[in-house]
Formats: C-alpha cells, sequence, structure tokens
C-alpha cells in the first residue's frame, strides 16, 4: 500500500500548489495604497476606482517623472520645470525652457492637490490628469517628443519593462499604463500641512498680522481664491492687457467664445510664496507686484470679471497684513517630503545654492 | 477500483470545477460585414495620387481616417438594439480597418445606424486603448478630444507651407460638436443580408450644404465654426453601394 499512500502525499501537494496559485491572494499583487482626504476638504474629483493606487504604480510614475528620456534629446524631465523646492512649479522662471533653447508660453505652474483639479493648463484644455502628460511630452517648445519614441524608449529599457510588470501585473507597456502611472505619483502630491492647516485643525495659532491678513483675505480674495483649495477653478479676466509677443488669449482657445477671452484659470495660493514669478506668462516677479496690479494697474473695461470691475482696493497696511497671511500657505514639509524627490535623491528638496528668492 | 483509476476519477472531478458554467442563454445573433470604399465623386481614392475635387480644385490625398461607433440595428417593427459599444478607426492607408465585422441580432434588420466620430463620453474619461490610444494620431493634446474626422494632403490651391490642406475636425461639447449620427435603411430582403458595401465620397466635404475652397480654407485644426461646417458638409458622405 506504499504506492497509494504516495499517491495520496502527492495529490494533496498538487492542490495545495494549484490552490495557492489560483487563489486571490494577494502575494503577486501589487501593494494597494490608500489615499487619505484631509479633514475637511471636499471629496476629490479624480476616479481612483478607474486607478487604483499602489505602491509599484506610485514608484513606476515617479521614475517617470524625473526621467529625461521622456524628452527627446533627454534633457528635459517633468521634473525639470516642476522642481519639488517651488512646490513643483519652476523655481524663479517667470517662462519656463524647453527643448533646442525655446521658451514655453507660459509660466509651470505649482503641481498639488491634483486630485480635486477637474481641468488642467491655465485654460483648462485637458480635461482629464491622465491625458496632462502628452502635452508638454509633444510640445515642440517643452520636451519636443513623440508619445511612440518615449514608449519605444520604455519597452527597450529591462527596468522599466519590471516596473511596469510589477504595477499593472505584465511587461506590457502603452501609454494608458504610462499615464496611469504618472498620474499615481502626482496624485500623492497633497499639500495639506502648512501652517493655516494646522491652525485650522486647532494645532498652531496665527500670530496677530497673520490673523489680520487672514480676516481681510476673506473679504477681499476669497470668492475666486475658495478654502481650503484656494481656488475655485473658475477662469477669470483679472486685467491683465495681452501680451503682444505671446498672444495669449487663454480660455477663448479651448472654448472658441470670444466671453472667454484673456480668461484664465484662477490659480491656488497654496506655496504661494515659492511659486513666483506669478500670473500665467510669469510677468508679477513678487507678490508686491500683484498686488499693485489689483488695486492699480488692472486694465477695466469689457470682459473684466465683474468681482473686480473696479479693481481691487487695498491699502499699504492690508497688503502687509495679507502678506503674512499668504505666508502661512507654504507647507515645508510637502517641500521637503523625500517621498517626492527625484529616486535616490531622497534628501535634496532644497533650492540650488544659486538662487537667492 | 485500483489507486491508479481512483486518481483519475478524483482528478476528473477537480478539473470539472475548474470550468465555468456556460449556460449563459444568449439571443441568436449573426455575423454582419461592413465594407467601406473611399472615392472622390466617381473615382476611387488613391493616396498620393492628384485627382480633381468638385470644385475643381486638383488635390493629393495623404491621410484619410474617421472613427465609427455606437452601432445600432433597428428591426422591422421598429425596435433599436443597441450593439455593444466598440470603436473603429477606418483609415485609407490600412486596409484591415476598411472592414468591420458586426454581431447583430440574427432578425429581420430594416436601418443600422452608426455615430460618425467618437461620443463625448470616451472624450472625457482619460486614456483610452486600442483604436482609441492618443497615440493613433486622433488626439489633440492642447485642447483634449477626438479628431473625429482627418482629411490631410497636398494641393496647388493651398497657400501655407507646403501647399498642405489640413482638416482635423472634431469638437464634442455642445455648441460645438461635429457629431454626426449616419442612418442606414436596408432595402427589402434585410433578413439574408451579411454584408453592406458602403461609399464614402471625399467630394461632399468640399461642396454639401457650404462650399469648402482650399484656396480660401486649408486648414481646419479645432473644434468650432468651421469645424463644424465641414462636418455638416461630410455628414452626407455616405452612401450603399451594395448588399449581399
Amino acid at each position: 500500500m506504499r504506492v497509494t499512500k504516495n499517491i495520496w502525499v502527492l495529490l494533496s501537494i498538487i492542490i495545495t500548489g494549484v490552490g495557492w496559485v489560483t487563489a486571490d491572494n494577494t502575494f503577486f499583487k501589487p501593494k494597494p495604497v490608500k489615499f487619505t482626504v484631509p479633514k475637511g476638504w471636499p471629496q476629490p474629483v479624480y476616479d481612483f476606482s478607474q486607478n487604483p493606487l499602489t505602491e509599484e504604480g506610485i514608484a513606476l510614475g515617479r521614475k517617470l517623472f524625473y526621467d529625461g528620456r521622456l524628452s527627446k534629446d533627454g534633457n528635459f524631465s517633468c521634473g525639470s520645470c516642476h522642481q519639488q523646492f517651488g512646490a513643483f512649479n519652476t523655481y524663479d522662471h517667470n517662462l519656463s525652457h524647453g527643448f533646442n533653447n525655446s521658451s514655453t508660453t507660459r509660466n509651470a505652474p505649482g503641481l498639488f492637490n491634483l486630485a480635486w483639479q477637474k481641468e488642467f493648463m491655465w485654460d483648462g484644455g485637458v480635461n482629464h490628469l491622465d491625458l496632462q502628460p502628452l502635452a508638454p511630452i509633444t510640445a515642440a517648445n517643452e520636451m519636443a517628443e513623440t508619445m511612440e519614441a518615449v514608449i519605444a524608449k520604455l519597452r527597450s529599457d529591462p527596468e522599466y519593462r519590471k516596473m511596469f510588470k510589477a504595477a499593472f501585473g505584465d511587461e506590457t507597456i502603452n501609454y494608458q499604463r504610462f499615464a496611469k502611472a504618472m498620474s499615481q505619483f502626482v496624485l500623492q502630491l497633497v499639500s495639506s500641512n502648512s501652517k493655516y492647516d494646522k491652525v485650522m485643525r486647532g494645532e498652531a495659532s496665527f500670530i496677530l498680522p497673520e490673523q489680520l491678513g487672514y480676516d481681510i483675505f476673506k473679504k477681499k480674495c476669497a470668492s475666486c481664491h475658495a478654502e481650503p483649495l484656494f481656488t475655485d477653478f473658475s477662469y477669470r479676466n483679472t486685467g491683465m492687457p495681452l501680451d503682444p509677443y505671446l498672444k495669449d488669449y487663454g480660455r477663448m482657445k479651448i472654448t472658441g467664445n470670444a466671453n472667454d477671452s484673456l480668461k484664465f484659470r484662477v490659480p491656488s495660493l497654496r506655496n504661494v510664496a515659492m511659486t513666483f514669478p506669478y500670473g500665467h506668462d510669469g510677468r508679477f516677479f513678487s507678490l508686491s507686484n500683484v498686488f499693485e496690479h489689483y488695486r492699480k494697474n488692472m486694465v477695466t473695461g469689457p470682459g473684466i470679471d465683474s468681482l473686480i470691475r473696479n479693481r481691487l482696493p487695498l491699502s499699504n497696511f492690508e497688503i502687509g497684513q495679507i502678506t503674512a497671511f499668504l505666508y502661512t500657505l507654504t507647507d515645508s514639509a510637502f517641500l521637503k517630503d523625500p517621498r517626492f524627490a527625484p529616486p535616490g535623491y531622497e534628501n535634496n528638496g532644497k533650492p540650488p545654492a544659486d538662487i537667492h528668492p | 477500483m485500483k489507486p491508479a483509476s481512483a486518481l483519475c476519477f478524483i482528478l476528473l472531478v477537480l478539473t470539472g470545477f475548474c470550468f465555468k458554467n456556460a449556460a449563459n442563454k444568449k439571443l441568436p445573433v449573426k455575423k454582419l460585414t461592413l465594407i467601406f470604399h473611399h472615392q472622390i465623386g466617381e473615382e476611387e481614392l488613391v493616396l498620393g495620387n492628384p485627382v480633381k475635387n468638385i470644385l475643381g480644385e486638383t488635390i493629393v490625398v495623404q491621410k484619410f481616417k474617421y472613427y465609427v461607433s455606437n452601432f445600432s440595428v433597428t428591426d422591422e417593427n421598429g425596435k433599436t438594439i443597441l450593439l455593444p459599444a466598440q470603436y473603429y478607426l477606418v483609415d485609407e492607408a490600412d486596409s484591415s480597418t476598411k472592414k468591420i465585422n458586426l454581431t447583430i441580432p440574427d432578425m429581420i434588420i430594416g436601418s443600422i445606424h452608426f455615430l460618425l466620430g467618437v461620443d463625448s463620453i470616451k472624450n472625457v474619461s482619460g486614456v483610452q486603448t486600442g483604436s482609441l490610444d492618443p497615440l493613433k494620431g486622433m488626439f489633440w493634446t492642447w485642447n483634449s478630444g477626438y479628431v473625429m474626422a482627418k482629411l490631410e494632403g497636398t494641393s496647388a490651391s493651398a497657400a501655407t507651407g507646403g501647399h498642405l490642406f489640413t482638416f482635423d475636425i472634431g469638437g464634442f461639447r455642445t455648441g460645438n460638436s461635429v457629431l454626426k449620427t449616419i442612418d442606414f435603411k436596408i432595402p427589402k430582403a434585410g433578413k439574408t443580408i451579411q454584408e453592406i458595401n458602403i461609399v464614402a465620397d471625399i467630394n461632399q466635404w468640399f461642396k454639401n450644404k457650404s462650399e469648402i475652397r482650399i484656396a480660401e480654407t486649408p486648414v481646419c485644426h479645432g473644434p468650432g465654426a468651421l469645424a463644424m461646417k465641414i462636418a455638416d458638409n461630410y455628414s452626407t458622405m455616405f452612401s450603399i453601394n451594395s448588399i449581399h
């Protein structure tokens, strides 16, 4: 009966083995990551069910974000114009630099809290976060590459094949997976730990100028720069005259509607101390330039946003207090978070030594 | 029972459990093939070949492609059945795309309908794969949305660099939508049809409700009034050639 016994032992091993391989176990699967909504914030608009966050997906997105091979000459990664120490804007540049000494026509905005944003770019032309990378990668004055070439470069790299497999189950590399991984990384860029946030959570308190500035801000600024994201994501004409060289009409280019001429998205003011220069084309080099614009230099006339039809009266005192408040929106933990740094440069979240803000 | 046969029996039973019960009853279906033929008037379209269009302008077409999607069929009694959502990019440069195999209910078909373009939902749902992959060159990166139909080439009439004329027609939002529903009545004997030959006549792009002269309008690169005008023109470019 030794044969029978052997057969039974063998059989039980096979059944256990088959069961382990076919069962829905998590051993071979990417590890899920939970997206935490900060207390008191609205629900995100990004549909996570279509792109579940995983550790492997985020790691892949992070590598892609910092990989210069996404551009034609290998020089320009996403991270070269979206720098962490500037809240992922192009620090100290009105317009970013692109392929072959070209300049872009708009100021690279900071990247944070993208899960709450429905449309992207200053004119809202891109209607889904997953579609956003297409625009800078293929623009001749940015990364100047074709998506086909990017995908081919990734396919030829065994490291990427391994990472795509880890994140998505097999080695297929296509634009959809590329975009989803990229989104998974940038969705992690949540900035919610500024002094303002700590005050709101009862963990800190404003000093007097900050508190006075907050009160003025709520009266004069918050109808567009609405808390807690400090933007209402609308498009508005704030009286910035057309630049004759850039000829950027903003939202009108997308909608074809003359009423949208010179309208641009209301930018978030989180980390605003770090995201200078300001405005869609970076024409304001400092916060005081912006205040001067609103109280004095605005071109009012047809098409101007109704809330600032008569400009925005601000006294010197008010400007001082508002500035004190705006500085509380700087999230230094976010600016230095090692999870967002280039892979291998986890402790390098600081501006280069030659920059003097 | 010998151990070996007992083992066989157990394995058989185990194997049996592995197969899912496929007893879902479905209505009988049949295959219907649509074959697209591209012409300029009576002439067959040949990419790279000079040909006169209906307005007398000589054109050399280099690219001609368009999306067809959201097929449905209507039976004799007027009941419409939506087919599973499928998106096809018909491309003159790739003859395999000019033949579309549909699976339709096995019934007498009174008419067939489809959308010329990609419905608005798919224009706002992020990155797609297959025929809707943005890498197919039918997607705008700076103003998210599909190019529904594309006709590009050269013409001496075009006052542009390289004498290029480029009609990239898109727009899905209310107010600038170029989406067109195409309906075909199927003549009698609809029960037995297996193949429909459809002609797309490029001349319709240039002359229909409005006249589009390349000399005046060589370029359409975004949603808006011009795109809608051209789409109105091409909305009648399809006709049934033969049914088998």
